[in-house]
């Protein structure tokens, strides 16, 4: 199979989170440069909604990469487009630092609700001003950037149903924190609809992005560290799969988990190897 | 009125609602007041009050009877709070509250050092990012989600507002559990209140307004139930539950007088 579009997972592959801007992962920074080098084209693919582009931008600076603006595919850009084309006049709750990033948009008489990683920012009269906005809709829509079920969060590593792994990573830190999901499944419970979410695992997503590559799924393959939002999420989608054994990888996940990656690599280099020696 | 089903024994237990079927705030409805003295006035019944409540105390609820003319007293309440109280004290569970100030006087003398449960309840002042964060830390580490109810939304003066159930929901969603609900219209609850006055569900009757809750919950749990065309009561709402009330009574009074009736 030859390989026309790569998708890349962020944190846990690029660099590990960790106190500040976490660290880089060894040999990531070449592994990129090769990629970049061979003209395979690629997107860092992220669940990430609350730091801007260029903030995210800076930090992946700051690790030795050198990328721009258009090599990453995060929600906020999808959920704009996605306004834009329906022609929907959004009411946000995101958080502090990436609300001017709707500031384009006409937020009179909201037709649909942006509901982001807010953090703080999710209190009761906020969540309840939500409600009220969804309910003055005459049909409510929901965009969900991401359902994360939480976060760690010094870096941005979403975790999804593992509770071995998770644990163990909130004893060591003490800082795992609530997720946009649970607050999108309060709205949903709240108002009796279900969220369009904008992020990993939803095939609408995997979808975006690869139009934005201009490649079909069965082209392409995502590298990540999370086997189901990941993984899980572009198999079902019709891409390839390849795990690394970075981030928040154990051994335990691979093994209880129900989705098998179509190869397992020690980290972003073995993969980007890989791909490149398969293709040649 | 006609009767739906045929009870086959005698009462010997009656569960009534307060807000709605008793009274509309701080007024009785018309004939209750005589008509709760009938019924303890008659021999070998026993009555037990029942309600959902998430915000207020058995103490509060008292002195707004008290205020409409209603001669009840603290032992013979039992709210969705002495249901999740009960189910603490069952349990050895140390409860983290999300519970508004005044419902907290109801788990008074509960030990809450090292919680190992979490306890929603109606708290809006308590529905902030670090308690909930607080609360998800502590599902995570194994504890018990107590849920006093899970409404979806309430009425207030200024319109609807969230919930409890949202709340417990996001809570579920994050930690990958699920909330024991404690409240009407689970069977436990009427089961739990039904124990304190040692009767079987069978020779029970429950009295309420609400459909839903008092009504369908009660026949659920094996206890016959009347619906009062009072308080929430909407046209028809006995056609929307399943299995069907065991009698619809225009009010408190017509509802005694079925249950005096069928005794004799």
């Amino acid at each position: 199979m030859k390989i026309k579009g790569v998708l890349i997972d962020i944190t846990g592959v690029l660099y590990e989170s960790g106190e500040g801007f976490g660290h880089v992962i060894e040999k990531s920074v070449e592994a990129i440069q090769r990629l970049q080098s061979s003209g395979v084209p690629f997107r860092l693919l992220t669940n990430e909604s609350s730091t801007s582009k260029e903030v995210l931008l800076k930090k992946l600076h700051y690790h030795g990469y050198n990328f721009n603006g258009e090599d990453i595919f995060s929600p906020i850009p999808a959920v704009k487009s996605i306004i834009k084309s329906s022609n929907l006049r959004p009411y946000v709750l995101v958080h502090n630092d990436v609300v001017s990033e709707f500031d384009e948009f006409d937020n009179s008489d909201p037709t649909c609700l942006v509901l982001g990683d807010a953090d703080s920012e999710f209190s009761f009269q906020n969540m309840n001003k939500a409600f009220n906005v969804l309910l003055s809709m005459k049909k409510p829509i929901l965009f969900s950037l991401g359902k994360g079920y939480y976060i760690w969060k010094i870096g941005i590593c979403l975790l999804n149903e593992l509770f071995y792994d998770s644990r163990k990573y909130y004893r060591h830190n003490n800082k795992l924190v609530l997720d946009v999901g649970a607050f999108t499944a309060a709205l949903e419970y709240a108002c009796d609809i279900k969220a369009t979410v904008i992020g990993k695992p939803s095939a609408q997503y995997f979808e975006v992005a690869l139009n934005d590559l201009n490649v079909s799924p069965n082209e392409a393959v995502m590298i990540g560290d999370d086997i189901n939002s990941d993984i899980g999420g572009a198999q079902k989608c019709g891409l390839k799969g390849i795990l690394v054994k970075t981030g928040k990888f154990t051994p335990e996940i691979l093994e209880s988990s129900s989705v098998t990656p179509d190869f397992v690599a020690d980290n972003l280099w073995h993969a980007v190897d890989y791909l490149l020696s398969n293709d040649n | 009125m006609k009767i739906m089903s045929v009870l086959s024994k005698r009462i010997g237990y009656v569960l009534i609602d307060l807000s709605g079927t008793l009274h509309i705030e701080d007024l009785p409805i018309p004939g209750a007041i005589e008509s709760l003295q009938k019924l303890r006035d008659s021999q070998n019944l026993k009555l037990k009050f029942v309600t959902n409540t998430t915000k207020e105390s058995k103490q509060t609820l008292l002195s707004r009877l008290t205020r409409t003319g209603f001669n009840i007293e603290e032992k013979e309440v039992f709210t969705s709070l002495t249901a999740a109280r009960k189910l603490l004290e069952n349990r050895n569970l140390r409860p983290f509250y999300m519970l508004s100030e005044d419902a907290l006087n109801d788990f008074s003398g509960i030990n809450s050092d090292e919680p190992n449960a979490v306890v929603v309840g109606l708290a809006p002042t308590e529905f902030h990012y670090e308690n909930m964060t607080k609360a998800f830390r502590l599902l995570l580490d194994g504890s018990t989600l107590v849920a006093i109810h899970k409404a979806r939304y309430y009425k207030r003066k200024d319109g609807l507002a969230l919930g409890p159930g949202a709340f417990v929901t996001a809570l579920e969603y994050s930690a990958g559990v699920k909330a024991e609900v404690v409240g009407k219209p689970e069977a436990a609850f009427f089961l739990s209140a039904l124990s304190d006055v040692g009767g079987t569900p069978e020779e029970t009757v429950m009295i309420g307004d609400d459909a839903k809750d008092d009504v369908e919950g009660a026949l659920k749990a094996g206890l016959n139930a009347i619906l009062v065309k009072t308080g929430k009561y909407r046209q028809e709402d006995e056609n929307t539950i399943e299995p069907k009330p065991t009698f619809v009574a225009e009010n408190f009074s017509k509802a005694v007088e079925f249950i005096l009736n069928h005794n004799q």
